[in-house]
């Protein structure tokens, strides 16, 4: 049992590398969490270009934020 | 779904950190990607991994074009693939894809902008780089500014999506609203802008709309024609067929223009005229482009299909086969394909069961309508075919048929006229040999079928062919092929129908041997019988005794062991004599030769055997004469005639004699041995070669007969001249009958003579053997008799010597042998400069 379970992991951690090298190669900029995190949701039966798409919009958000931060927090100082 | 909204928050701390602390922000993200990921992007599409792996491939092509990225990913791909974990690896790289491409520097989502709406959170003063993208509609631009002049003006431009509409109704030959087909009858293909005040078109948009408005022209036509030949009866296969394909394009046409329409459908919904998606007149243009250069074949091909028919038109479809553009060629190619099956169908069952089933008269081979009525025809080919042809042009062919109908139908006539070849129906790819050559070859098979009562063998051919394949335009090779077989076959058969089962070589060979007095036994025999009752006058004689003495004449001779149908056809018959004609002149044997067989021996020929026979007949008969006045010369003349004073005149008769036999005998040494043998050889080579059709037998029957007619009767090519010598012949022939009876004459006058002498022989020694009444020998008579046998022995010579010398300078080569043979060792040539000298 454990030997199984054991032998999942290890093939989970096999894929996961594969699917990272990847994404490494198709310059996606994801890193290792989150690309597990996506294939994990992807499993779970989410459209994969949606998200994909709440991925960009995520990412963008965070520019927009930062770029705020970034413009206030000069005013605060 | 708490799954994956816990899954979605920890996604949304792990890209934007701030969230970490800012829990409202969270959930509004939460909320956002929620509602993202509801919404339907890419739902439609069934993922297929193996196009997904595809495009990405494509992608990383693209990016580094040395392909090792994408080998490395192949790997990847397939390692993954082994891998047991995870259930929707296609989903998986779906998104890897999409992300990828997202991120890239040019590429543009056009779903993406219409989700992308400001966040509720942010405030005025954002400066998000997304909205910089939407241009504000602050100044307006320069078109803008000029269109509202126009409209102010009063001569706006009609929207093109207006235009576009009235366009594709003018594709489909329909008069739009703003843009219609002039209605005169007379310039159908002029179109006509309607110009009212408030609307004006552009002239760039007028000459886009007159391009495309040649379509709509061009569409037109054809739909006319097509629908004219549809409701219209007698119409050819092959246009049928044309039609037919015609028909399918104009369906594909249907189906752009759908297209074309739904494209319109869905611009027409959103609003701006500008939108890229959408159609306007100039992609119009860009879409119907090739369709402009099919249409216009089509139109060709049609306009064509009203001067020609049949054969003629896929002549005329298959000259533009050879054209530079693949386009025109391929089109065309694939017409003719469609096209020219009705005509390969034809062909099919002309070639190999010899049926000509062409109810349009489509064919290159045209059957005759008054040879058509002969029995057993098939009903298929009726004649009302013939004349429900609309076209004209070949009413000339149907015209002749008439003349041909009245004169009997021998053989050869309905071999040659029942069906023709027309040149101008022949398919060019066809090619005219080969054309030739299934025109015989069905006409054989025709032939062999209905004159020659042979059909079952036709059908077995018929059912063994049909396994073959099917002939077609795109396989010329094979079809040349199967021509050939058929050709070979069928002439074969023909030979073989002929030689076999009718025995034309029998029936070649009686008449060489009873009409050429091949068989010498019974010419002698026929000659002994009928001689007596030859010589009375012609009206005298009586044709059941001809045959009578003709039949004793057979059997008493070796034709008797020739076969019954042979005699059978053996007649003797009197030609139409006028006053004073003796049976000699009028005299004939014949031979009756019926179908098929007259086919070779025709009515022409068999006058030329006719005439051969009474020639060498008129000889044979002065042979014999000769013999038996030989005989008597020189068998009685020795025993009873003891007139010596008269001696030398017999010796010089004797001398004459001698010249005429040597002058028949090498006639007929020359006759029989250089030109009925020699020609008769090669007729008989040809027939057991077997090689070539009908025609060809036809053709070397009758060279034998000419040549043998030509040498025989010493026919000279020269115009004005063919029967000179011929004459002189014969005029040399009356002369030795003339000589043969003077010399009759002189004989019964020696023997009466020598009988007187006798008498008074016997007196002397006492004996009374008889009253005296003969008065003793008239010096005078004596010399009129000697005078005219003298006479006619000149004459002979002189002819002779006429005749050698005509012919030693005769263009024929074995006539001028006949000249050596006759004057062997020179000795005419001889005698004429012994005359010289004398006169001299």
């Amino acid at each position: 049992m454990s030997t199984k379970e054991a032998e999942r992991i290890s093939s989970a951690q096999q894929t996961l590398d594969i699917l990272f090298e990847m994404s490494q190669l198709l310059n996606t900029q994801l890193d290792k969490e989150t690309l597990a995190t996506c294939v994990g949701m992807i499993e779970n039966g989410v459209n994969p270009e949606a998200l994909a798409a709440v991925i960009q919009e995520l990412r963008r958000e965070s520019v927009a934020l930062t770029a705020q931060s970034a413009a206030t927090s000069p005013a605060e100082k | 779904m708490s799954a994956s909204s816990s899954n979605l928050e920890s996604l949304i701390t792990l890209l934007v950190p701030s969230t970490r602390v800012d829990s409202q922000l969270r959930r509004e993200l939460v909320e956002l990607c929620q509602e993202i990921l509801t919404s339907h992007i890419g739902q439609k599409q069934e993922p297929d991994l193996a196009q997904v792996a595809d495009v990405v491939k494509r992608r990383l092509l693209q990016l580094s074009p040395n392909g090792t990225s994408a080998l490395k990913f192949t790997n990847l791909l397939s390692r993954l693939l082994d891998e047991p974990v995870l259930s929707r690896k296609e989903e998986s790289i779906i998104f890897l894809q999409a992300l990828a491409s997202s991120s890239g520097p040019s590429t543009i989502r056009p779903t993406l902008p219409s989700l992308t709406r400001p966040p509720p959170f942010r405030s005025t003063a954002t400066l998000v780089p997304t909205e910089a993208t939407k241009p504000a509609p602050k100044g307006k631009s320069n078109a803008e500014i000029l269109q509202e002049y126009r409209i102010l003006k009063g001569y706006a431009h009609i929207p093109e999506l207006l235009l576009l509409r009235d366009t594709l109704y003018l594709l489909q030959g329909i008069s739009g609203k703003y843009v219609y087909f002039s209605l005169q009858e007379d310039d159908e293909n002029k179109i006509v802008f309607a110009d009212d005040a408030a609307y004006r078109i552009p002239p760039s948009t007028r000459t886009l709309i007159h391009r495309l408005s040649e379509l709509g022209y061009l569409y037109t036509r054809v739909d006319n024609f097509v629908r004219e030949r549809e409701g219209t009866a007698g119409v050819g296969m092959i246009e049928q067929s044309l039609c037919h394909h015609l028909q399918t394009q104009l369906t594909e046409y249907y189906r752009l223009i759908a297209v074309l329409e739904t494209q319109m459908g869905t611009h027409s919904d959103s609003d701006s005229a500008t939108t890229e998606t959408g159609l306007s007149l100039r992609r119009l243009d860009v879409w119907v482009n090739e369709w402009r250069l099919r249409m216009r074949m089509m139109s060709v091909c049609v306009e064509g299909a009203r001067e020609a028919q049949g054969g003629a038109l896929v002549n005329l479809i298959h000259s533009y086969t050879d054209n530079g553009d693949p386009f025109v060629r391929q089109f065309t190619d694939q017409l003719l394909e469609e096209v020219s099956r009705p005509f390969f169908a034809t062909l099919h069952k002309w070639l190999f069961s010899g049926e000509l089933y062409d109810p349009f008269s489509e064919f290159f081979v045209s059957v005759d309508a008054g040879m058509e009525n002969m029995p057993h025809m098939h009903p298929s080919s009726l004649v009302g075919g013939i004349s429900l042809s609309g076209d004209g042009g070949f009413n000339g062919a149907s015209g002749d048929a008439d003349d041909f109908s009245t004169i009997r139908e021998g053989g050869l006539k309905l071999w040659q006229a029942k069906y023709q070849f027309r040149q101008d129906m022949l398919p060019m790819f066809v090619g005219e040999a080969f054309g030739k050559k299934i025109f015989s070859t069905g006409k054989s098979l025709n032939f062999i079928r209905y004159s020659c009562h042979d059909s079952d063998w036709v059908i077995t051919r018929e059912k063994m062919s049909t396994t073959g394949g099917i002939l077609q335009y795109n396989d010329i090779t094979g079809l040349e092929r199967s021509i050939d077989a058929a050709y070979r076959v069928a002439s074969h058969r023909l030979f073989e129908v002929f030689l076999d089962k009718f025995k034309l070589l029998d029936h070649l060979s009686a008449l060489k041997n009873y009409l050429m007095l091949g068989h010498g036994d019974f010419s002698d025999q026929l000659m002994d019988a009928l001689g007596p009752s030859l010589a009375k006058p012609a009206n005298t004689l009586y044709r059941h005794n001809l045959t009578a003495t003709l039949e004793t004449a057979i059997r008493s001779s070796n034709a008797q062991n020739d076969g019954t149908d042979v005699l059978r056809r053996l007649d003797a018959r009197m030609l139409e004599y006028s006053h004073g004609e003796i049976g000699w002149d009028v005299f004939t044997l014949e031979y009756k030769v019926d179908a098929p067989i007259d086919t070779v021996l025709d009515p022409d020929s068999m006058e030329k055997y006719l005439k051969l026979f009474r020639h060498l007949w008129q000889m044979k008969r002065i042979e014999i004469a000769l013999n038996k006045g030989w005989m008597r010369v020189t068998g009685g003349a020795r025993t009873f005639l003891r007139v010596p004073e008269l001696e030398p005149e017999w010796h010089k008769i004797r001398l004459i004699m001698a010249e005429m036999v040597h002058f028949i005998k090498q006639m007929q040494a020359y006759c029989r041995l250089e030109v009925i043998e020699c020609s008769w050889k090669i007729l008989i080579e040809f027939l057991n070669k077997k090689e070539g059709d009908l025609d060809a037998m036809i053709e070397a029957h009758r060279s034998y007969l000419d040549r043998v007619v030509k040498k025989i009767l010493l026919w000279n090519p020269k115009h004005g001249k063919e029967e000179h010598l011929l004459n002189q012949v014969k005029e040399t022939f009356a002369t030795i009958l003339q000589f043969r009876e003077a010399t009759d004459n002189f004989y019964n006058h020696c023997l009466s003579e020598a009988a007187r002498r006798d008498q008074e022989l016997d007196a002397e020694r006492g004996v009374y053997t008889g009253a005296s009444t003969t008065s003793p020998l008239h010096s005078q008579e004596l010399a009129g008799l000697l005078n005219r046998v003298k006479e006619y022995g000149t004459s002979f010579s002189d002819r002779a010597q006429v005749i050698v010398q005509h012919l030693t300078v005769h263009p024929d080569l074995d006539c001028r042998f006949l000249g050596i043979r006759l004057s062997f060792s020179d000795f005419y040539r001889t005698r004429k400069e012994q005359q010289l000298q004398q006169k001299v």
